[in-house]
């Protein structure tokens, strides 16, 4: 090659048009504060159990569970079948090691269908750890059991199942108010007729779209020392859309955020918007699907949510790498960033996000990777 | 005539585009070592995971990531060590049904396995992988038997053998990932020169590319062969990485012949004396923490690279003897005049160009890697390129599927076309005089299952070897242009 040709060669790598996309702040966005993404821990349960997707941080020490401990579920076993997982992960921020909290049985005693430990999952003052199963023995929904709500002491033994015609696959993250001796959880069911991937939509070619799924609140008294009795379930929201995916097994409503106001914000996968439900702790009937609070824009599939210090929702996007900044009040999408940003997906970090739970200092959040199996966090 | 001491050419990286998660996950998940086949261990508390059980072994077969599923309780039980084992078979038919120096078609296969432990799971060291794999090449090498080109048809075709492929350990020294090391036995075509887009062909080109295949001694550290050697990576910012490593001038000891035949097994990890150091400066975007704002265009995906790589090994003139006479010379000595040093330069671009506004998974993304060096006298090929497009979901609901077309081109350095006059005004018969051989390739990877992949593909390839004579033809006649047809199976165990 002469002389020439390198030049060209040399100028043509060089003049490639490069920018980010930055600019100037966006005054009071959470997200901007945020500028190192930490790689805690492989999240990888010893049994091989794989695809993270729901993670909490420990409100109290109880058990094998130190206060500020992150939780983690897999929704796979180690063949990477979905709704096969059926183990939760310690990690600790002291020692920075996992080790395992919980293994269940894949079947198990009142649970329809099985174990498939889901995105949703909390854990009690009192020390109890409440997650939710959507099992299938496929990995897809073709055999999906509608599951329940699995009750764990702080040592990870299992206590409890709850399921009734009201639970039919828990999805979404676990919302709580938590007073001690009795609290309120927030769940959304993502399973009612769900039939498997195969069967599709002749308009659209998708896996058929059901409008049946609901949130649920449950209220639960919680005896000194005694695992918590469920006392009353309301739907408080229904008719959100939920169908059968191969790659993400279910897509449905799956952020769940309480505002301090009461309003219960809730990402409508399907939908690809967040809506909000009213009075979520106290009304005693359905909201339908809420109030659409911001749609489209920079959502895409939103997941997992929680509510960030400053005011505003953080959710997890399933089609690509980023967690958007959304304003509950005005609706407004401040800014998104890219908290996974895999070039093996395309777009970048598609399919990889999914639970989301900021620190107890409220400066930053974790997040899990399905890609790369990992705990994550993004702080300042 | 050539001396192919330091060129001589065979296929290039191995690594298939829909195996990119397998290996992400292996990086984190597995994390393991081998060498020594797996343990049988004995099923661990989760045999109760009917799912994956022996007695429902047919239960989620369609959708489960390995064919095997969890082997039984052995990756259970490697897992409870950290560790993490992949076995993965890729078998092609390819044929040629015109051109080359005959036709027909030829089977050759590639299994390869790795281990990975990962040392924070294993003794709660953080950042630590070992890595070992090993591969096993089976069936015959069409582009030798029929095809005689400079960019060979498959990047597995090589040698049958039973082999090393990388030993390796890697550590990462913070938790933002911005500096690591690795250290060992490295291919690099695993990490350097890679265009993400150009992984879901199947001519060799696509993998590790020509320039370096042939004017690097043994065609470079690169599948199947590797090298001693160590391997930095630091991020300078959100965008931008620099990628560098130092290793063994060459992958094997003498480059003399065969260099899959001087190091059959892979095991003489040889240290000549000579480096070949490569230094890699990556940008992409998004970077980790970039922003996005609803109200303002956002750049769509793309990764742009450049490259130089400089080895120390001594080089064979492709003209001239050391006496300085034409090495068709009848005079001459025939020993070519050596060099001590090889430079070339290369860039990568990757950019997605389109997103389906209704469907976030079909995107069209395109590639361009051209590289070349600046010395003739010494390299069989002076100026390479690859080119294409990588088009995902091509069709409505096939989220996994990939239709690519792409084109190569290899220019025969003036030094070597030099040498093929000479050949001819000295033999005082015709001789071809090489140029440049190009290539188009059309594919479709069609994901049967998650461990299973389709892939029918078709090239076509424009005056093979540059233009070398048909050893079949009495007139010194070049080798016809050639068509090839192809189906590759990938299986992931």
């Amino acid at each position: 090659m002469n002389s020439a040709k390198l030049k060209t060669l040399l100028l043509c790598a060089l003049t490639v048009a490069i920018s980010n996309g930055s600019r100037a702040g966006e005054p009071g966005s959470f997200l901007q504060t945020l500028h190192h993404h930490k790689t805690l821990a492989s999240t990888i349960a010893d049994n091989g159990d794989l695809n993270p997707y729901a993670l909490i941080v420990a409100p109290v020490s109880a058990g094998k569970i130190h206060q500020g401990d992150v939780l983690i579920d897999n929704f796979n076993g180690i063949a990477n079948l979905q709704g096969t997982g059926v183990t939760i992960v310690d990690y600790s921020p002291q020692t920075r090691n996992v080790t395992l909290f919980a293994q269940l049985p894949q079947k198990l005693p009142g649970c329809p269908g099985g174990v498939g430990l889901s995105t949703a999952m909390g854990m009690l003052k009192s020390g109890w750890v409440i997650v939710g199963s959507t099992p299938s023995t496929d990995g897809t929904t073709r055999t999906k059991g509608v599951g329940g709500l699995i009750v764990l002491d702080s040592n990870g033994q299992f206590v409890n199942v709850w399921a009734d015609t009201n639970i039919n696959d828990p999805w979404g993250n676990i919302e709580a108010v938590d007073r001690g001796s009795n609290a309120t959880l927030f769940v959304s069911m993502a399973g009612f007729d769900v039939p498997g991937p195969q069967v599709r939509d002749p308009n659209t070619g998708y896996p058929v779209t059901i409008k049946k799924a609901t949130v649920l609140r449950l209220e639960l008294a919680v005896p000194e020392g005694k695992p918590p009795i469920l006392n009353g379930e309301t739907v408080i929201a229904d008719g959100f859309g939920q169908r059968a995916d191969r790659d993400a097994f279910l897509v449905g409503p799956t952020g769940l955020a309480l505002a301090s106001n009461g309003t219960l914000y809730v990402s409508d996968a399907l939908g690809n918007q967040i809506v909000a439900i009213a009075d979520a702790a106290t009304r005693t009937n359905s909201a339908g699907t809420g109030r659409t609070v911001t749609q489209g824009g920079l959502l895409r599939r939103p997941l997992a949510m929680v509510i960030a210090p400053n005011g505003n929702l953080i959710v997890a996007n399933a089609k690509n790498g980023q967690a958007v900044e959304i304003n509950p009040t005005t609706g407004k999408q401040l800014c998104a960033q890219w908290i996974d940003a895999n070039q093996a997906q395309s777009p970048p970090g598609n399919g990889d996000l999914f639970g989301i739970a900021l620190k107890p200092d409220g400066r930053g959040f974790y997040y899990v990777e399905d890609d790369v199996n990992a705990l994550v966090e993004a702080v300042p | 005539m050539n001396d192919m001491r330091f060129g001589g050419r065979r296929s290039g990286g191995v690594r298939f585009a829909g195996w990119p998660a397998v290996w992400v996950v292996a990086v984190f998940a597995a994390d393991t070592a081998f060498g020594t086949p797996p343990m049988i261990v004995s099923p661990s508390e989760t045999s109760t995971n009917e799912a994956a059980s022996s007695s429902s072994f047919l239960e989620g077969i369609s959708r489960r990531s390995y064919l095997l599923g969890d082997m039984w309780g052995l990756r259970p039980g490697l897992s409870k060590d950290g560790v993490a084992l992949n076995i993965l078979e890729t078998s092609e038919v390819l044929g040629n049904v015109s051109g080359g120096t005959r036709q027909g078609f030829e089977y050759d296969g590639l299994t390869q396995m790795a281990l990975q432990l990962d040392t924070q799971r294993a003794f709660h060291w953080y950042g630590g992988t070992f890595n070992v794999s090993a591969l096993q090449i089976h069936g015959r090498n069409l582009s030798a038997d029929n095809l005689s080109t400079l960019q060979t048809a498959s990047g597995i075709e090589a040698d049958r053998a039973t082999r090393l492929w990388e030993l390796w350990y890697d550590q990462k020294f913070d938790q933002s990932g911005r500096f690591d090391l690795r250290i060992g036995q490295q291919s690099m075509d695993q990490e350097f020169m890679v265009s993400q887009n150009a992984l879901y062909f199947v001519n060799t080109m696509f993998g590790w590319p020509m320039v370096p295949s042939a004017d690097l001694p043994g065609g470079g550290p690169a599948y199947p062969l590797s090298a001693l050697g160590l391997r930095g990576r630091i991020r300078l910012g959100d965008s931008w990485t620099l990628l560098a490593g130092v290793f063994n001038g060459s992958p094997v000891s003498h480059n003399e012949g065969d260099s899959q035949q001087e190091n059959p097994s892979g095991t003489s990890f040889p240290i000549n004396g000579t480096a070949l150091a490569i230094a890699e400066l990556q940008f992409a975007y998004p970077g980790l923490g970039s922003m996005v704002y609803a109200d303002q265009h956002a750049p769509l995906p793309r990764v742009y690279k450049l490259g130089v790589w400089y080895d120390t090994e001594r080089f064979a003139d492709q003209q001239v003897d050391n006496a300085g006479l034409s090495l068709a010379n009848p005079a001459g000595s025939g020993n070519p005049r050596t060099h001590h040093d090889d430079i070339a330069i290369y860039a990568v671009a990757d950019q997605m160009v389109w997103q389906d506004p209704a469907e976030d998974d079909r995107t069209l993304n395109v590639f361009l890697r051209p590289m070349g060096t600046p010395l003739d006298d010494r390299n069989l090929v002076d100026f390479s390129v690859n080119a294409g497009l990588a088009f995902h979901e091509p069709f409505y609901h096939r989220d996994d599927d990939t239709f690519g077309a792409g084109v190569g081109y290899a220019q025969v350095s003036s030094a070597a076309a030099a040498l093929d006059r000479a050949t001819g005004y000295y033999s005082g018969t015709y001789y071809p005089v090489r140029s440049g051989e190009t290539y188009i390739e059309l594919t479709y990877q069609y994901q049967l299952t998650p461990w299973c992949q389709l892939q029918p593909d078709f090239q076509y390839v424009f005056n093979p070897g540059g233009g070398v004579p048909n050893p079949n033809s009495t007139s010194g006649a070049r080798v016809h242009d050639e068509a090839v047809l192809g189906m590759r199976v990938n299986i992931t165990f």
